[in-house]
């Protein structure tokens, strides 16, 4: 009877186990309201950058493409720029984050991005390389520019598209309207987050297939 | 597809030639705007051209014009909704006066994925048709210049904007001429998978299921389709849609998109059938048709499985507390057995099964004529009865004065063993299957929730077929042994020794007994408790009379009615003296519940509106291993530590009595019964726990919700999990 007891506990147990293994596995994107997927990457200039780090802070994700013209939109015009000004003289971290995988459009090494920033003017506090896509896929990025915003608590605020205009005409830019910066003055006023998840739009993330 | 491929790829290069014979590619890419151009239009990786099916246009009239796109081999252009990535090519009109242009229609695109993500598009070739319309006030014959500023995005892996200024050279006519019959051709092609309203014959709603939604398409004979939707961020458009077979029709599963979280008013879409019609979809919410078994291969493996988890789930009730009693009272009577021709034992075995089988089926037919009748009920049900209760206890009490010694009923290992042939045996087996199948329903075995719930929420022969197998793989384990006469050599000799382990045997019954007295007197106040108290004292005096004048008529007599006052005399009371909810129950279990708010919808709602996780304990106080796990695990001080600083609202759902709010839940959950634990996630569908809870599961859950790392997770449950 106990033999037989302890039979059944440890049946059940690993029953039990085996199955939430099962659905733990099952991958899922980040999501807003939620905890924001913990991570760490290197950056372009070799320095370790971890989300972890940051908390207390605002942090923007920006999932980046050099060649894909709604990435070349927001850089040839200087809004990405300017926004990346912008906010971080305000304290915000803001993360150009790179998932192109070698060899697809998009990937470059570090050299390559350091000089890439230095010719835009783009000043993020950093850009990590990402060629393995491990934090795009935690994060779900689908499209450059796909954008992500974490609260000081580290809760993930915003996700979705820089602004309201799909398209890769710079001239849409002056009349759009900007997500991450109404996302941002919206959270560092108190506000709950007006439009939290949008459909990003753009070139899709090169991850490796 | 490849052939289609080829085809494309012979046209394309076809083009190819005849454009760059004709000079007339001009760059597509040009930023200055550009003169519109008549003809192809040569750009990366496409050819665009607006073809007229007319050549001339009638005042008053209508016709067709397509934006037509061919495209290198595997290039795409976008549909409405581009999926994951891409945008839809779109057009900006420069029409002379009198001449309108409606929307650009959208012909149902393919599934493109592309690595994790999905989108939706045409490669090869695509013409999107649009409708112009001339004032009645045109004259004719006159010359109807249009022109077209066209943007698009192309991609491969890459993606590379374009457009074009594309020129018509289009006539007003009195007379229509006939189309050319190859234009005609490739309008029909086109035109043939625009999407079409759903014929007045056929119904689409759509239900909330545990992953996301779930599409029907009744009335139609389609047996595989595909969902495209209109809105975007709704779905998950790369998980797979798998198709099933339901009640006239058939049924898509569609994956929620974490991130939204408003309820759904309506599900826009287009259903693309497997024979290449369009239908264009505004499901409303509504009851989703049952499946059917075997209609669809999908369909009937997803009922195999059900059958196979049912089958281990009745496997496992075997080795659950609620059914240890009768285990053991059919052990020893097979150590009794031993001793007899092996085939009496073989057709005790089979009787054994029979009982089990029939007081399984017998459930079944009451559940779904109850729910026939509109009631919600589920597994267990019998027990939110006080007087089913009550009548268990008595039954109980009363077979564990007969182990105990007081007196002997065919039921006693010695009787079984000794009357094994006569009839008087049979039935004894018999009815030691139906008392395995009533004392196992307070316990939920892994696997049996997902099965029961499955089967509850199908046809009668789909459930039949799982609550059969459920009672098969309770009775297999007992069957198995007096199908191996080989293995019942190993038992232990008959001997003195049983008539010791038989009177052991009624501790455990009458502890079952104490605990049916606790649920009885939870539910239905002092009064009844009293009776029910009072009949047992019956009991006790009617086994007197058994024990003290043996196999006599009189006495028997006699017993028998006592018995009968025994039972009579709760139930009496029970109709005597009812108990309103807010009375005892509620008041006894407010103490168990500190931390656990009631269970309330609104609340749930409101809490996952705030963005507030909401834990679910669906439970009841007859639910044996409900209470296991409250004890062992959710109340656990590390457990409630964590539950608690997570911030997550825990809510007890009590369905120790009737619920309808609750029973409702748990169909939405695809479950039927208790135990249930789900963690409601803003934006997320729910997350069903397994039936047997461990520290481990728990966390892990809650590792997930936080989306900490996976390796984490997966060392803490392999800790957890050891003994």
């Amino acid at each position: 009877m106990t033999r037989k007891n302890t039979v059944h506990v440890r049946m059940a147990a690993i029953l039990a186990a085996a199955l939430s293994i099962a659905f733990a596995s099952s991958a899922r994107a980040a999501q807003v309201g939620s905890p924001a997927p913990a991570f760490h990457g290197t950056d372009s200039n070799s320095k370790t950058q971890s989300l972890d780090e940051y908390r207390g802070k605002f942090v923007v994700l920006e999932w980046h493409n050099h060649d894909c013209p709604y990435t070349m939109k927001h850089y040839e015009s200087g809004n990405m720029q300017s926004l990346q000004k912008q906010w971080t003289a305000k304290g915000v971290v803001w993360l150009t984050i790179i998932s192109s995988a070698p060899g697809t459009q998009g990937y470059v090494d570090a050299a390559a991005e350091n000089a890439y920033m230095k010719k835009m003017g783009a000043k993020p506090t950093a850009a990590v390389l990402d060629p393995s896509g491990a934090i795009g896929h935690l994060y779900g990025a689908k499209t450059t520019p796909n954008m992500f915003i974490i609260d000081p608590n580290g809760k993930l605020i915003y996700a979705g598209a820089i602004d309201d205009h799909a398209t890769t005409d710079a001239s849409d830019i002056p009349s759009s309207k900007n997500y991450v910066s109404a996302a941002l003055t919206e959270a560092m006023a108190g506000q709950p987050v007006q439009t939290a998840y949008t459909r990003p739009y753009g070139c899709s993330v090169k991850y490796a297939q | 597809m490849p052939r289609f491929h080829q085809r494309a790829l012979f046209r394309n290069t076809l083009r190819l030639i005849l454009c760059a014979g004709l000079a007339i590619a001009p760059a597509a890419n040009a930023s200055a705007p550009s003169q519109p151009v008549a003809g192809p239009v040569r750009a990366l990786h496409l050819t665009v051209e607006l073809l007229p099916l007319h050549d001339s246009i009638q005042p008053g009239g209508n016709t067709l014009i397509g934006l037509h796109f061919t495209l290198d081999k595997g290039w795409h252009v976008y549909w409405i909704n581009a999926g994951d990535s891409g945008e839809p090519p779109t057009i900006k009109w420069t029409l002379p006066a009198g001449i309108t242009a409606g929307a650009m229609q959208f012909p149902a695109p393919r599934r493109l994925p592309l690595g994790p993500l999905m989108d939706f598009g045409y490669e090869d070739e695509v013409l999107f048709p649009i409708t112009l319309s001339a004032d009645s006030t045109l004259k004719a014959p006159s010359a109807a210049p249009l022109a077209a500023h066209v943007n698009w995005l192309v991609c491969r892996e890459v993606c590379i904007p374009g457009k074009a200024d594309l020129a018509l050279p289009l006539q007003v006519a009195a007379q229509q001429g006939p189309p050319d019959p190859t234009r005609q051709a490739l309008f029909d092609r086109f035109r043939s998978l625009l999407p079409q309203p759903l014929p007045s014959s056929a119904k689409a709603v759509f239900g909330t299921t545990p992953s996301g939604f779930a599409l029907a398409l009744t009335g139609h004979s389609a047996t595989s389709a595909q969902f495209f939707p209109l809105d975007d961020s709704q779905i998950v458009n790369a998980a797979p849609q798998p198709v099933q077979g339901v009640d006239g029709g058939i049924q898509i599963s569609l994956k929620k998109d974490v991130n939204f979280r408003t309820p759904l008013a309506q599900l826009n879409g287009v259903l693309l059938l497997g024979d290449g019609t369009a239908y264009e979809i505004h499901a409303a919410p509504g009851p989703l048709p049952a499946a059917v078994a075997g209609a669809s291969s999908a369909g009937f493996l997803k009922l195999a499985r059900f059958i196979g988890l049912a089958f281990l789930g009745g496997v496992i009730l075997n080795l659950m507390p609620c059914v240890f009693p009768v285990l053991f009272i059919k052990g020893l009577s097979l150590v009794e057995a031993s001793r007899h021709p092996h085939s009496h034992v073989r057709a005790h075995g089979l009787v054994y099964t029979l009982g089990i089988l029939v007081s399984f089926w017998a459930v079944v037919a009451l559940l779904l004529g109850l729910r026939a009748g509109g009631r919600q009920l589920g597994w267990g049900f019998q027990f939110q009865s006080p007087g089913f209760v009550a009548v268990m206890a008595l039954l109980l009490f009363f077979l564990g004065l007969s182990l105990a010694g007081m007196f002997e009923i065919g039921l006693t290992v010695t009787n079984t063993g000794s009357s094994l042939a006569s009839r008087h045996g049979y039935a004894g087996s018999f009815f030691t299957g139906v008392l395995a199948m009533v004392v196992a329903t307070p316990c939920t075995a892994p696997f049996m929730g997902a099965a029961i719930g499955f089967a509850l929420a199908q046809n009668a022969a789909v459930a039949l077929a799982v609550f059969t197998a459920l009672a098969l793989g309770l009775a297999t384990p007992y069957l198995l042994l007096t199908f191996h006469p080989v293995w019942m050599r190993h038992l232990p000799r008959p001997g003195a020794w049983m008539e010791v382990l038989k009177q052991a045997t009624s501790v455990f019954i009458f502890g079952t007994v104490i605990w049916l007295v606790w649920l009885f007197a939870s539910s239905a106040g002092v009064d009844a408790l009293t009776a029910l108290l009072a009949a047992f004292l019956l009991l006790g005096i009617a086994g007197w009379i058994l024990g003290r004048w043996p196999a006599r008529r009189v006495p028997s007599v006699f017993a028998a009615a006592v018995i009968v006052l025994a039972v009579a005399t709760p139930l009496y009371a029970l109709w005597q003296f009812p108990v309103t909810d807010s009375g005892t129950a509620r008041a006894a279990t407010g103490s168990s519940q500190a931390g656990w708010e009631p269970y309330s919808r609104a609340a749930i709602e409101q809490y996952r509106a705030q963005g507030r996780p909401v834990f679910v304990d669906f439970t009841a106080r007859w639910c044996l291993s409900c209470q296991v796990n409250e004890r062992a695990v959710l109340n656990r001080a590390d457990v409630r530590r964590r539950l608690h600083d997570s911030g997550i609202v825990l809510v007890r759902a009590d369905w120790t009595k009737h619920d309808e709010a609750i029973a409702s839940a748990l169909s939405e959950l695809g479950r039927s019964g208790v135990p249930t634990y789900v963690f409601y996630v803003p934006g997320q569908p729910a997350i069903t726990l397994p039936e047997v809870l461990t520290p481990g599961i728990v966390f892990g859950a809650l590792d997930q919700l936080q989306n900490r790392p996976k390796e984490k997770q997966e060392a803490r449950l392999k800790q957890d999990s050891q003994p």
